[in-house]
């Protein structure tokens, strides 16, 4: 216990938590401001652009197209590939461009996500590819993706077992909070991403869970609690985004 | 307007009833795809919105001819899978002619498909009177989701375009269709297409269709 | 093809004796395998460690050096973790730089180091904004018999434990021993349709890459997670799986202690 109360006095600490409200004023469940247009790129099968918080990204589905080279066509079923890549000035400090240790695992996980939910074996033989760019980063640019990245996949057509809606929550001066902006994510005790499948108007199980930072297993209760909570909101949001983009055609036509 | 379904929304749970669009799990039956839920007593199914062009058995589509070899010609159905035309099914094909004075790469058919393997390659057969060398007229290229809206239900849409406009049109269930007529009301018949490909999954299409073709034909001064 | 057909016999071995309530080897749903550590094996290394798991091994060498801090933490040390899954180990490597999997193995194993705080990094600062020490932890897998991750964090803790730090040879002082002040420690399971096994070997892996690790350090805290593979995962058999971890973890804790 002491080399923990060491540890903890170690960490250079701002304040994170003031009361019930955090940094930004936000609540300890509330997301930040979130903005989905879908279909907004002409070449692409289907795509997304997404705003959360500061984070913007883009989303493009490519798909089902053939797979080049042939060796790695799969008999069976689509071979599914993900691609997070962040933009030079998507960051303060510039970052060069080209695939870092971190956007192949992101790339990995995410896609994995995915994959457990498209129904791949219906187009054996071909690809779908998925593109992420993330055009800025604040914290939460892969769950950003993520939820992009499955709006650009219904508007491209592919079937899916449903949504994919991912959120993260964070442990900030000891209190667990939705969605952590980039104070809570470099001064936080705990960063755990969540993705979930959405089927039927309900969090049905886990696609994507990752975690870094120290917990204990009521607070991962808790982290739970907050993140189905938090993944309801994001949805109602990816579903109405893909409605407006057909409702408007008819509202316009009568 | 019908209702618009995404993947994972919850449309029946009597699994008998599950039709296109749809799949089951645990006894009740989920929509698939993104599309208009179109709901009867006996059956339940999603009319797609969007989705690449994926080959049946039986097929009318509008190819590209990509490569020419000995035994046949490479096409492109615009599908995530290749199409190949054997020499055997093109019936243009004599003793002495080479493959590529017959067809060409650019040039553009229309064809069957006639068997898909098991490895989902493609064959075509141009042994049918819908088929033939595409040698005039224009090819529109639309959203192959969109394809039944074209043709309409029996063909209404389709009967429809035809009749107003008196051009002769072949839709590939590709998305690639085949115009041909007089220049200027081919021109209103593809612009029309694209109308109905906007427009698909609302309601009154053919009313307004209608009204378009008349507005835009008294604009150009045709009859 | 060999090696397909193969994988597809050890599946439905490994699945008709799951359906008995059995494992292949005989073990115990929650049971590791036979753990073997060696340290101090490569003595040009500041730091090393063999571990066998079963039949998979994985060494890891720590090396150690100064080197100039990143400028927004300008007295605190470096550890950078690498994973090389070299194509002796598996017929499946190949030879390159690395791809998904060791990136990912990588990382994981850097969490739990890294969030447990194992190693202070604060007392790694020799001359602040100007030298730290690095130190670099390089996982080395040797034999692929499955679950190559809990045998790489146990391989690599195992190291930094045993690791001295060089510092005559960098002309900062006598040499002196690391100190390390937790023991996080992961544990990986494979999940099967309702159930999960925990530390997978590779024939059971042939059912699917479905795994879940969870690393937890000398508290029972939670340090690091991952959802590794295209699966769906309800919220309660996680919490199953993290119960067995936190346990598994314990015991494992206790043979590091012996280090």
């Amino acid at each position: 216990m002491s080399e923990l109360n060491e540890k903890l006095n170690e960490k250079e600490k701002i304040q994170l938590i003031f009361g019930d409200k955090r940094l930004d004023g936000r609540k300890f469940d509330e997301l930040r401001n979130i903005k989905i247009e879908a279909g907004i790129l002409k070449r692409a099968d289907g795509s997304c652009y997404l705003e959360m918080g500061k984070n913007i990204v883009v989303a493009a589905v490519y798909g089902p197209r053939e797979v080049h080279p042939r060796h790695l066509q799969d008999p069976s079923k689509a071979v599914i590939r993900y691609r997070y890549n962040m933009a030079p000035f998507s960051v303060e400090e510039r970052k060069r461009p080209g695939p870092d240790r971190r956007s192949v695992e992101i790339s990995k996980v995410s896609r994995e996500a995915l994959e457990a939910v498209i129904m791949k074996e219906l187009f054996p033989r071909s690809g779908i590819d998925i593109f992420v760019e993330v055009l800025q980063a604040d914290a939460g640019s892969r769950t950003a993706c993520l939820n992009a990245a499955s709006v650009a996949l219904v508007d491209a057509g592919v079937p899916m077992k449903g949504m994919i809606t991912s959120i993260a929550v964070a442990k900030a001066d000891g209190v667990m909070v939705l969605d952590p902006m980039k104070e809570e994510d470099n001064y936080g005790e705990a960063d755990i991403p969540f993705a979930f499948l959405i089927r039927g108007r309900k969090i049905e199980s886990i696609a994507l869970l990752q975690m870094d930072g120290r917990v204990t297993k009521d607070e991962l209760k808790e982290a739970f609690r907050l993140a189905k909570k938090g993944a309801m909101e994001i949805y109602k949001l990816q579903k109405e985004a893909i409605m407006k983009k057909y409702v408007s055609e008819s509202v316009e036509n009568g | 307007m019908r209702q618009i379904v995404l993947p994972g929304d919850l449309i029946a749970t009597n699994p008998k009833v599950a039709g296109f669009g749809t799949y089951v799990e645990n006894g009740k039956v989920y929509s698939k795809i993104l599309g208009l839920l179109d709901k009867t007593e006996t059956s339940v199914r999603v009319i797609p919105l969007k989705g690449r062009y994926i080959p049946s058995i039986g097929d009318v589509v509008v190819g590209i001819v990509r490569e020419v070899s000995g035994n046949g010609w490479s096409v492109d159905i615009y599908s995530p899978y290749q199409a190949f035309l054997p020499l055997s099914e093109n019936p243009e094909v004599k003793p002495n002619k080479k493959p590529n004075d017959i067809l060409d790469i650019g040039d553009a058919i229309i064809a069957k498909v006639l068997n898909i393997d098991p490895k989902m390659k493609v064959t075509l057969t141009m042994k049918d009177k819908v088929c033939r060398p595409i040698r005039f007229g224009r090819i529109v290229f639309i959203n192959p989701a969109r394809v039944p809206r074209v043709i309409g239900k029996k063909g209404s849409m389709i009967k429809l375009l035809k009749s107003e406009l008196g051009i002769q049109i072949i839709v590939g269930q590709n998305g690639l269709i085949w115009i041909s007529g007089d220049r200027r009301k081919v021109s209103i018949g593809e612009e029309a297409i694209y109308v109905i490909e906007e427009e698909a999954h609302t309601d009154g299409l053919t009313d307004r269709v209608t009204e378009f073709i008349k507005r835009r034909k008294s604009d150009v001064g045709i009859e | 093809m060999v090696e397909d057909i193969l994988v597809d016999i050890k599946k439905d071995y490994v699945l008709s004796k799951l359906k008995e309530g059995e494992r292949i080897d005989g073990r115990k749903f929650n049971e590791f395998r036979k753990i073997e550590i060696q340290t101090n094996i490569i003595s040009k290394a500041e730091g090393s460690a063999l571990v066998k798991l079963g039949n998979t091994q994985v060494i890891v060498g720590i090396k150690m050096q100064v080197g100039e801090p990143f400028p927004d933490t300008p007295d605190k040390g470096i550890i950078i973790t690498n994973a090389e899954l070299v194509p002796l180990a598996s017929p499946t490597f190949e030879a390159g730089p690395p791809d998904e999997f060791s990136i990912e193995l990588a990382r994981v194993v850097d969490r739990g180091i890294r969030e447990s705080e194992a190693v202070n990094l604060n007392k790694l600062c020799i001359e602040e904004g100007e030298k730290v020490w690095l130190i670099f932890i390089d996982i080395h897998a040797l034999d692929d018999d499955g679950n190559l991750l809990d045998a790489s964090s146990l391989a690599a803790i195992s190291a930094l434990l045993t690791t001295t730090v060089p510092a005559e040879r960098f002309e900062v002082g006598d040499n002196y021993p690391l100190p390390v002040r937790d023991l996080p420690v992961s544990v990986t399971s494979l999940i099967v349709d309702d159930k999960f096994l925990v530390d997978p070997s590779r024939d059971e892996v042939s059912v699917g890459n479905r795994f879940l690790t969870i690393t937890t350090d000398q508290d029972d805290n939670v340090v690091a997670m991952q959802k590794s593979g295209s699966y769906l995962l309800k919220e309660d058999r996680f919490f199953e799986i993290l119960d067995v971890s936190i346990s598994k973890a314990r015991k494992i804790r206790e043979r590091l202690k012996d280090i």
